[in-house]
């Protein structure tokens, strides 16, 4: 039985509710649905009481009162009709409207603002006020008060009522403080501080949460009106967190994407990738039709001639080598549909076991590595964050790689009072709101998950005690100051964190790429194992890796891998009627193989590995080495440059399909828009090439929707053992003449190897930039925006610096999303830590 | 007998002076289309943009016209002008399909669109029944509408 919580009860309009204690008057009245109008009120909010429209009486009280920020209590009698109150209402909608301008008709707001809305429904129709309305104007060229306050953020401010919701939002929500509200009175203005930009990945929010058309973004602005279009409920294709969206869409076009509310997963905010990303379905230079290589070109050519090829190609290798030297590669953004089209076309038709999605990570697996695969299908949900009073983020700059789990961490942290500590090789954002943010020796992190066993362990008494004789058997370091010395970290602080860690209640443990695109993804997920052993995480909270796309989860739990899980492959064998019996390749061994000739085709399907796979050199030898190359992309990339059939593939606005998110929440999404051109949806690729290879992969849509089922429902893996795994910690050598350790990170307003080509995101930033900490920009005298050269054994780069405050150490990092930049080029296959020198580039 | 005499002597004379008599007075036909008559006042013909002063257009690219268009007539997409204003880069009524009943008139916030006078536009073409932005504007009046001064004041008053 939960607690039983302490509740009220108020009369409303001559009705009964009970609600629990703490709940305001509003919220109240909301849960039996008598409507109060507002402005300044927002679920996820503070009430401030800023706008005083959501008056209301209520007996034994003088005056009128502001529901959203009166407290319900016992016997309280509400009114929200009567005369007084709508006198009241009225009063202040024409003090709000005093300077209000007559923009409707231009306001973008119109049709959907609530000062319309309101004023219709409880207003009056005429204004009292003869002098001129007090105007902001900023630049006399223009019309209007229209101010640009971020990239994508166009504020005006004769329309701002002064609710405030932006700026709180920023700061209570999204932890921003680059919005302030300046000067007072009429002439209170809502601008960004001093030599800031609204630029945060949630810009976007402030624009949705503004009730008026005081905020509107460049997407939307002038193009369309809201009455005219339609909405489709919609899924996020970009990072793996799933926030729910709703497209707006009118005839064949996207006008803009807004969240739609799931308070289980993202409460409301979503970020400026999900909602800008739906641009890049129809920009210039789509690939609208089939192309052949013919010589050195690739010329258009008919899908009949394209699929046919391919079949051919294809059976010609079967019957010549068989099916194992054919490997699939495809993206974990594409829906699940495809997915399992995918993977049942290599296992039933090429009977090959060569698919992976994972094209952006080193050295990946080829068997199934208990420890990684136990904690990257560990159960974890986004809501019990916010109940964890302690949570510990490790190997992810989370803002970046999971925004919507960032801020449920700063609601925990912020509102729930949890404590955050942070373990990574550079600081990060997250590091503002943690208790101690610890910054490790790059390479170096699982000999302090090590110490921090060890700490954890010393520190029990009784039975746990036994277990560190245990531990330090199996551990190296297997001391607490050496594992410290080691990482670079006072001793001090590991068992400060340590401590905590014991006496917290509920933990959570958030695991990201740094992690699982690390060649020690094995050994530090079995020091992170043992953590969740020591800590006994069974019973008192979650610890999991998360994945990192849209549907990686979808990828995994469908089985679009080389190696299975047994209860996965038993069911996958029972179903087909066969599974192959032939082991097979990861990304990395299938390049490995072409590079020696044993592999001859390769399907690619939305991935651009020519870009993204650690060791450019690597890759774009392993490629030239194919005979036959598919490649289905959006776009035209490095790596449909050396296909041999290109394929035009549909963005996901112009599909219906499921994801899954990291949670493993499989959410359904609708079509907006018809496939641009002649592109085609992946699994309607996968179907096509199938039936002309050998017959159809699915009955009818029915089928397929049961297989995906099927395979859902098979338990990805039991809850962590009991048992301690053997962890040692190897250092690996540096080159001296190499000495910056170098990371290859998504950029913040993009994800993947599209989003460039999204007008708003390439506003955010257009190309990759190096960013480096302010102390290594002195020791090197490298200014802001100045061309430095980077060096790695492999490659070489020249590319503009940026001096990131954020940073405090001597690493370096660089996006991986401009096809301009090859940062994959610097990197190393086997190294598990890829490093540089960098070079100041005087100007030519 | 009797009935023959009534006839030839009474009632023939009857009819040949009504016609006798309308045979000087002025003919109510028009000889269009040689001969055009003035329409009334608040005639629905042609639709006409209006523009400020300075040359610039009044419309604003509201769709205000367009939500109430019973027809569904009015298709505009809408852009931003270098003063950072709102206008409409493709306005246009499709004729055919117009009733002309002179909504969009009446809905329209910023005076701008009207329905004028002009009712000779027949073609033995579709296509040339979309009736652009560029046309509408072309086809302004010299002189005013009278009915508009008339919407202003209905405005004015409520
Ligand atoms: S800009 Fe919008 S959200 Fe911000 S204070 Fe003004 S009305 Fe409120
Ligand atoms: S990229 Fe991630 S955080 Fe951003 S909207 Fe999409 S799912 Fe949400
Ligand atoms: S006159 Fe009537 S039918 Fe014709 S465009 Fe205007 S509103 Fe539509
Ligand atoms: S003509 Fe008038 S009502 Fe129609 S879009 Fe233009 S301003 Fe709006
Ligand atoms: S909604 Fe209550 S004061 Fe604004």
């Amino acid at each position: 039985m939960a607690d039983t919580v302490a509740t009220v009860t108020l009369t409303i309009n001559g009705r009964e509710v009970t609600v629990p204690k703490g709940t305001t008057v509003l919220e109240a009245a909301k849960s039996v649905g008598i409507e109060i109008p507002t402005f300044c009120w927002h679920p996820k909010l503070k009430p401030v009481g800023a706008c005083r429209i959501c008056y209301v009486e209520i007996e034994k009280m003088p005056k009128l009162q502001v529901s959203c920020a009166t407290e319900a209590m016992p016997g309280m009698v509400v009114n929200t009709e009567s005369e007084k109150v709508k006198e009241g209402r009225k009063a202040v909608l024409e003090f709000i409207l005093i300077n209000h301008p007559l923009d409707c008709p231009t306001c973008d707001k119109g049709g959907e603002c609530d000062l319309q809305d309101n004023t219709f429904a409880h207003g009056i129709d005429d204004s009292r006020f003869d002098f001129n309305k007090y105007r902001f104007i900023r630049e006399r060229k223009s019309t209007f008060d229209d101010y640009r306050i971020g990239p994508e953020i166009v504020r005006n401010q004769n329309r701002c009522i002064l609710c405030f919701k932006c700026v709180r939002a920023n700061k209570e929500i999204f932890g921003e403080y680059d919005l302030g509200v300046f000067q007072g009175g009429n002439i209170s203005e809502i601008d960004t501080a001093p030599g800031e930009k609204v630029d945060s990945i949630y810009s976007g929010n402030l624009v949705e949460i503004c009730p008026v058309g005081a905020l509107t973004n460049t997407d939307w602005r002038y193009k369309i009106r809201v009455w005219k279009t339609q909405q489709v409920k919609s899924v996020c294709s970009y990072c793996a967190d799933g926030c729910n969206l709703t497209l707006w869409k009118e005839r064949d076009k996207v006008y803009r994407v807004t969240s739609r509310r799931n308070d289980v997963i993202d409460e409301g905010w979503i970020c400026d990738v999900g909602r800008y990303g739906y641009q890049l379905a129809s920009v210039e230079g789509r690939l609208t039709t089939p192309l052949i290589k013919k010589g050195d070109k690739q010329v258009a050519a008919t899908w009949e001639e394209a699929i046919g090829l391919i079949a051919r190609k294809f059976r010609e290798i079967k019957d010549k080598k068989g099916g194992v030297c054919i490997g699939g590669l495809i993206s974990p953004q594409q829906d699940c549909e495809a997915l399992l089209a995918f993977s049942k076309f290599f296992r039933t038709q090429l009977h090959s076991n060569n698919i992976d999605f994972r094209t952006e990570y080193k050295m990946l697996p080829e068997k199934e590595s208990p420890y990684y695969s136990r904690l990257t299908s560990a159960s974890f949900r986004i809501a019990d964050i916010e109940n964890s009073d302690t949570i510990l983020v490790v190997g992810t700059n989370l803002i970046k790689e999971h925004p919507i789990v960032h801020l449920r961490v700063r609601k925990a942290v912020n509102q729930k009072g949890a404590k955050l500590y942070t373990l990574n090789p550079f600081t990060t954002k997250s590091g503002d709101l943690s208790r101690d943010e610890i910054v490790h020796v790059p390479g170096t992190l699982e000999a302090f998950l090590n110490g921090l066993c060890i700490g954890l362990a010393e520190k029990a008494d009784g039975e746990g005690n036994v277990r560190a004789a245990e531990l330090k058997a199996r551990l190296e370091p297997n001391t607490t100051a050496k594992a410290a010395e080691i990482c670079g970290i006072s001793e001090a602080r590991l068992n400060d964190l340590a401590e905590a860690l014991r006496s917290a209640k509920k933990i959570s443990i958030i695991v990201g790429e740094l992690v699982s695109g690390s060649p020690a993804r094995e050994a530090i997920a079995a020091a992170i194992h043992n953590l969740t052993v020591v800590l006994n995480l069974n019973e008192r909270g979650q610890a999991a890796i998360l994945s990192r796309a849209a549907n990686s989860k979808g990828a995994e739990r469908l089985g679009v891998m080389p190696s299975l899980s047994k209860e996965l492959q038993q069911k996958l064998k029972s179903m087909w009627g066969g599974f192959p019996e032939t082991e097979g390749r990861a990304t990395d061994r299938m390049i490995h193989a072409a590079k020696k000739e044993e592999l001859d085709a390769l399907l690619i399907i939305g991935a651009n590995p020519v870009a993204s796979f650690p060791d450019g050199q690597f890759v774009r030898e392993g490629l030239d080495k194919l005979d036959f190359t598919v490649v289905a992309d959006l776009y035209e990339t490095e790596t449909t440059e050396k296909a041999d059939v290109v394929l035009p593939l549909s963005s996901w606005v112009e599909q219906s399909g499921h994801f899954i998110n990291l949670e493993g929440t499989m959410q359904r999404f609708e079509a907006a828009i018809k496939p641009v051109g002649n592109s085609r949806p992946g699994r309607q690729i996968i179907e096509d090439i199938a039936r002309e290879f050998k017959g159809g992969l699915f009955a009818d849509a029915h089928e397929i929707a049961r297989e995906m089922q099927e395979l859902l429902n098979v338990e990805p893996r039991p809850s962590f053992p009991d048992a301690v795994a053997e962890v040692k910690f190897a250092e690996e050598k540096i080159e001296k003449d190499y000495p910056y350790p170098l990371f290859v990170v998504d950029e913040m307003h993009h994800f993947g190897h599209l989003t460039e080509r999204s007008r708003s995101l390439a506003a955010f930033a257009a190309e990759a930039q190096v960013e480096i900490s302010p102390s290594l920009a002195e020791k090197l005298q490298i200014e802001n925006g100045s061309l430095v050269r980077l060096e790695s054994e492999t490659g070489k780069l020249v590319l503009p610096a940026k001096i990131s405050e954020m940073l405090d150490n001597d690493v370096i990092l660089i996006s991986r999303n401009f096809s301009g930049t090859a940062a994959n080029m610097l990197q190393m296959r086997k190294k598990r830590i890829d490093r540089v020198r960098l070079i100041r580039v005087d100007e030519k | 007998m009797v009935d023959v005499i009534r006839t030839v002597f009474i009632a023939l004379p009857k009819g040949f002076y009504t016609t006798l008599k309308h045979l000087f007075k002025k003919p109510v036909t028009i000889q269009y289309p040689k001969v055009k008559r003035e329409m009334a006042p608040r005639y629905r013909g042609l639709h006409y943009l209006e523009v400020y002063e300075d040359g610039t257009d009044r419309c604003v690219c509201c769709g205000l016209c367009a939500a109430a268009c019973p027809a569904d007539a009015i298709y505009m997409e809408g852009a931003e002008n270098e003063k950072g204003e709102r206008y409409a880069k493709i306005y246009e009524i499709n004729l055919l399909r117009c009733i002309y009943c002179g909504f969009c008139e009446e809905a329209c916030p910023e005076e701008a669109i009207f329905l004028g006078h002009e009712y000779e536009f027949s073609n033995d073409n579709r296509d040339v029944f979309i009736f652009t932005k560029e046309q509408m504007l072309a086809n302004r009046p010299k002189k005013e509408k009278p009915f508009k001064r008339i919407i202003r004041r209905v405005r004015r008053i409520f």
